[in-house]
């Protein structure tokens, strides 16, 4: 699958505009969902709830269009600091996601340690975009 | 001048080869630029897939433009100006990329998408805003912006490759 990818001309450049469309839909509905509690203090249930498949799907989406790209150039991961740094942060964001955040976000929580709830939110949005940021830096450094 | 001579220009700006030697600000500049699609993009997909009824169904389709087109429009400030300043440092690059011209003919479809969608159909909007089935032109209109947009992104990719 590696060499396949590297061989084939177009490949990295459609599978990565798979992975930035994700990583759009992602980032944006980490945005949304986190901003709210940024700005109100607690989460807009009814908008997390209908978001909520959208950023599951799209880090589906991300994992296994990174996949044929790590295969193709692993060499060049390996050497980048940007890629383990990444992948470090992604595993981090994950589990931040669906432990503390979600249970300090919820509407009860947030509602009696507000900025808990806020801190927990910004928190989220630096690692997402960490992550998306330390993506773009896989190339250079 | 010709399109290419202003583009050699723009170019030989000292900060634009400024920006295209430099080892980080061309990728910085570049992540700006692909972070903020997050905030112009998804936003502007929740709308287009609400107005194809398939997100939201059951929220208005005036609250979702209301509370994300703001978005839309930090987007694409944010976008326009990043944009602007890689293509200043690539001018030559992209004028003689046949996939920079298909973005451009895009963002122009989409544009003029946007504006029929708001001074036609979204006019009226209240008489079919709480409906989960929206009418056919307003399907078209979503449904032409989602493939445009997506079209624009390939085209980005591809640039930087080609």
């Amino acid at each position: 699958m590696g060499t396949t990818v590297r061989d084939t001309v177009w490949a990295f450049p459609v599978i990565e505009t798979f992975h930035l469309l994700a990583l759009a839909v992602l980032l944006g509905t980490v945005l949304i969902i986190n901003l709210g509690v940024v700005r109100t203090g607690t989460r807009n249930s009814g908008m997390a709830r209908e978001l909520e498949p959208w950023m599951l799907t799209s880090i589906a989406v991300l994992i296994l269009s990174g996949i044929p790209m790590f295969m193709s150039e692993p060499q060049k991961c390996y050497e980048s600091y940007s890629f383990p740094i990444k992948m470090i942060l992604l595993l981090l964001a994950i589990l931040w996601h669906f432990t503390l955040q979600r249970k300090w976000t919820a509407p009860e929580a947030s509602r009696l340690a507000p900025l808990r709830g806020r801190l927990a939110a910004c928190l989220s949005i630096l690692l997402w975009g960490a992550i998306g940021a330390a993506g773009k830096g896989i190339p250079y450094i | 001048m010709s399109i290419l001579g202003v583009c050699e220009w723009l170019q030989s700006l000292p900060w634009a080869s400024g920006i295209k030697e430099s080892t980080w600000q061309f990728p910085v500049i570049e992540s700006i630029h692909s972070l903020a699609l997050s905030v112009i993009l998804w936003p502007a997909a929740i709308l287009d897939l609400r107005l194809l009824g398939l997100a939201m169904r059951r929220r208005p389709v005036s609250a979702i433009a209301a509370q994300f087109l703001p978005w839309v429009w930090t987007g694409f400030v944010t976008m326009v100006l990043s944009g602007v300043i890689l293509f200043a440092a690539e001018a030559v690059k992209c004028y003689n990329s046949p996939f920079f011209r298909v973005k451009v003919v895009l963002l122009g479809v989409a544009g003029f998408n946007a504006l029929i969608f708001h001074y036609t159909i979204f006019r009226d909007v209240d008489t079919w805003d709480r409906n989960p089935a929206t009418p056919w032109r307003a399907k078209l209109a979503g449904g032409c912006s989602l493939a445009v947009w997506i079209g624009v992104v390939a085209m980005g990719r591809a640039l930087a490759y080609a």
